[in-house]
């Protein structure tokens, strides 16, 4: 059977095609019929070879399509990922806080110098980090070593100007921290290796890795917050001389950290030559007795188990008793006291007895559940496990309900405070900066009214009590108090010359329990009487900084003067006489 | 004449434009080649120089961010023009701007400027501590001593 032309239809290209084909293979069938057997095989012959050259070309066009248009050019692929790469960290406003940038390691090969005597002579010239002995192991040895690491462009080029043999560089990442000492504690550092240690280097670590070339994370810290903090506590600290300070700023709603510092403070640049005490972050790894600060929690805690109300009275006239155990107060008021005179009063008579009231069970309850028997819940590897009572009964509550007996993290300590100024959830503190409006929540530790009272209470201090120092006109400052002795381990006992001063404030008090609002807490570890000459409670060390740093971060916050606030608090410098009731 | 069998100079024809074809396809090819490797140097040597831009893009930026450490703006403020924190007595809220407009004009700056006193030739300034070093140094306790002085 033979098929035809007109088989196929009568349209365009696949017409013409089938023609072709219809002429070829008439063209064979001519030569078979004509008994040109030769014809028809070299038809056939050269049928195949048209078969391969469009094959050819096809391949021709695409490899010249790969040639020109493949990625391979780009380079992309065909660097190496450097090991060790981290992403850049930055503050919530996108301020760089560190960064990976391109330094070279200088290698040494004692085979190819001719002249060792000038290479060691022009090296430690031109690099003086560079150790004499490593250098001097290099020269003499048989192979390629390497000598140092972390050179700038710049110092390359020192070496390069030498024209020295045998002297060469390679590329390497090395992690940088612009800002020096600023926010040292909470942005960490690395090893030489590039993994993250301590601070958000070291809570981060693998996601920094993962972001690496990527987009940078971004910290909770606010860089001009972090300003403030650090100016005011160091001024703090060049009065008071302590060993040791802390200062952070929160969101009460979101739990964000706007700024952390610990001092001393370190370079974290050069985060090995510092000492450990210098590295230590005060604000995370240590604990403290915090004194009166606490005396915030067990008022709450009155508040919100109905055990007292702002009204309510407490017999404050002579020491209250445990077992043989007499509970004084710093200068004592011999008075019935109300729960917020005892609050402005820092009596800690009136707050055992209050602790009592509420019973050990209770009281130990509501700590776990404010989080101050476990560490402050937050990215920090370093944040630290509380020393809490072995056994919770009177004689720790008596202890406990004034801050003493129980030793807790500054970090533990703002995020229970927290609970209490946001209306009464206990939120996880954080590092990272979180989206704007997200929502942070936690379980409910206190009641709505029990936290919009605490904040009035907090105001009332600050405006009458033991936080005078703190009130900055307009921004509706609440504060507590705090100065707990320390433990004399040689003496047994608590001493009276070594202490822990502490200012625990919040801004603005007013408004509802939505209301966008901030915490401070500044602490000295062990300050020395100022320029005063008077014991350097909280009120006298701690809260005159805290103010100080509320007044100039509120612009930052969005946090507005109110007008009737300023007229209705005269400005007038705190004497003494207003903290001498403090402890 | 057929095609196929039609010959020059005892070459069929068709051998010879199946073989001009081959070296048609051949030189293409080549040239194509040729070009895609001057093309892929170019590109590499674009892109190592984008490399090396974003490289030093990085370092000024690291170097901006250590100029712009928050101690060091804070002493420069205080030292060359005389700035501190404001006080909530020069602070007003726009309602009260016509009261102040009505008050007069405000009292002349107590805070003796540097860069005032350099413009009109002077080399230290009464009141005001000497320039700090023009490297940034991290915030440490001694430098925070004349800003506390200056409050």
């Amino acid at each position: 059977m033979s098929l035809g032309v007109h088989s196929f239809g009568r349209a365009g290209l696949p017409r013409w095609l089938i023609e072709k084909v219809w002429g070829l293979e008439h063209a064979f069938e001519r030569a078979r019929a004509s008994g040109k057997v030769e014809d028809d095989t070299r038809l056939r012959i050269f049928f195949l070879l048209f078969l391969f050259a469009l094959g050819f070309f096809g391949l021709a066009i695409g490899a010249t399509r790969s040639a020109l248009f493949s990625d391979a050019a780009r380079g992309g692929g065909l660097v190496a990922p450097v090991v060790g790469a981290r992403g850049d960290l930055v503050d919530r406003n996108g301020k760089l806080l560190a960064a990976d940038l391109l330094h070279y390691g200088l290698y040494i090969d004692p085979r190819e110098i001719w002249d060792p005597a000038e290479t060691r002579r022009g090296l430690l010239a031109a690099l003086p980090e560079v150790e004499p002995d490593r250098l001097e192991r290099a020269l003499r040895g048989n192979r390629r070593v390497f000598v140092v690491g972390a050179l700038t462009p710049e110092a390359r080029n020192r070496v390069n100007d030498l024209g020295l043999p045998g002297v060469s560089f390679e590329p390497e990442q090395h992690r940088v921290y612009p800002l020096g000492s600023t926010a040292a504690h909470l942005i960490g550092f690395t090893d030489s290796g590039g993994e993250g240690l301590a601070g958000a280097e070291g809570a981060f670590n693998s996601d920094i890795h993962t972001a690496a070339g990527a987009a940078a994370a971004p910290l909770s810290i606010d860089l001009r917050i972090q300003g403030a903090l650090e100016d005011e506590l160091y001024k703090a600290v060049a009065e008071f001389q302590p060993k040791g300070a802390v200062g952070i700023v929160t969101d009460v709603h979101t739990g964000e950290i706007l700024g952390l510092t610990s001092w001393p403070t370190f370079d974290p640049n050069k985060a090995g030559k510092a000492t450990d005490y210098a590295r230590l972050n005060r604000a995370a790894a240590s604990v403290f007795e915090m004194g009166s600060t606490f005396k915030g929690f067990t008022v709450a805690i009155g508040l919100d188990t109905g055990v007292a109300t702002p009204e309510s009275t407490f017999d404050a006239t002579h020491p209250f008793y445990v077992g043989n155990r007499a509970i004084t107060d710093y200068h004592a008021t011999h008075a019935m006291l109300t729960l917020v005179e005892v609050f402005q009063h820092s009596s800690n008579i009136g707050t055992a007895r209050l602790g009592e009231q509420i019973g050990p069970e209770r009281m130990h309850a509501y700590f776990d559940r404010l989080g101050l028997t476990s560490p402050a819940k937050v990215e920090l590897k370093e944040s630290a496990r509380p020393l809490t009572p072995r056994v919770w009964n009177e004689d720790a509550i008596a202890s406990t309900s004034f801050g003493h007996g129980i030793n807790v993290s500054p970090l533990a300590v703002v995020r229970a405070y927290g609970a209490l100024m946001n209306g009464g959830y206990l939120l996880p503190l954080t590092i990272h900066k979180l989206e704007p409006g997200a929502q942070v929540t936690g379980p409910r530790v206190v009641s709505e009214k029990t936290s919009l009272q605490m904040l009035s209470i907090m105001r009332a201090n600050v405006t009458g009590g033991s936080g005078k120092s703190a009130n900055i006109p307009g921004l509706s400052v609440g504060g507590k108090t705090g100065t707990g002795d320390k433990w004399d381990p040689a003496a047994r006992s608590y001493s009276h010359t070594k202490q822990v001063s502490s200012f625990a404030a919040v801004f603005p008090t007013t408004g509802g329990p939505q209301t966008r609002r901030y915490f401070v807490l500044v602490l000295l570890d062990e300050p020395h009487p100022g320029k005063l000459g008077v014991d350097p409670t909280g009120g006298i060390a701690a809260a005159p900084a805290a103010g100080r740093v509320i007044e100039r971060i509120a612009p930052f916050l969005g946090v507005k003067r109110q007008t009737t606030l300023v007229q209705a608090i005269p400005v007038e410098q705190p004497s003494t006489e207003d903290q001498g009731e403090e402890r | 004449m057929n095609l196929f069998a039609r010959r020059i100079r005892g070459f069929r024809l068709v051998d010879l434009v199946a073989l001009g074809l081959l070296m048609v396809i051949i030189l293409g090819v080549y040239l194509a080649k040729t070009m895609a490797g001057r093309e892929r140097a170019e590109i590499a040597s674009v892109e190592k120089q984008i490399g090396g831009e974003k490289d030093r893009i990085r370092l000024l930026q690291a170097e901006v961010a250590h100029l712009e450490q928050p101690g060091r703006i804070e002493r420069l403020s205080v030292t060359y023009l005389g700035l501190k924190p404001v006080s909530v007595k020069n602070e007003a809220s726009v309602d009260q701007l016509i009261e102040i407009a009505h008050a007069g004009p405000p009292p002349k700056a107590v805070a003796p400027s540097a860069v005032a006193a350099l413009v009109n030739g002077a080399d230290v300034v009464p009141g005001v501590p000497p320039p700090a070093p023009a490297e940034a140094q991290p915030v440490r306790l001694a430098a925070a001593q004349p800003q506390a002085a200056a409050q």
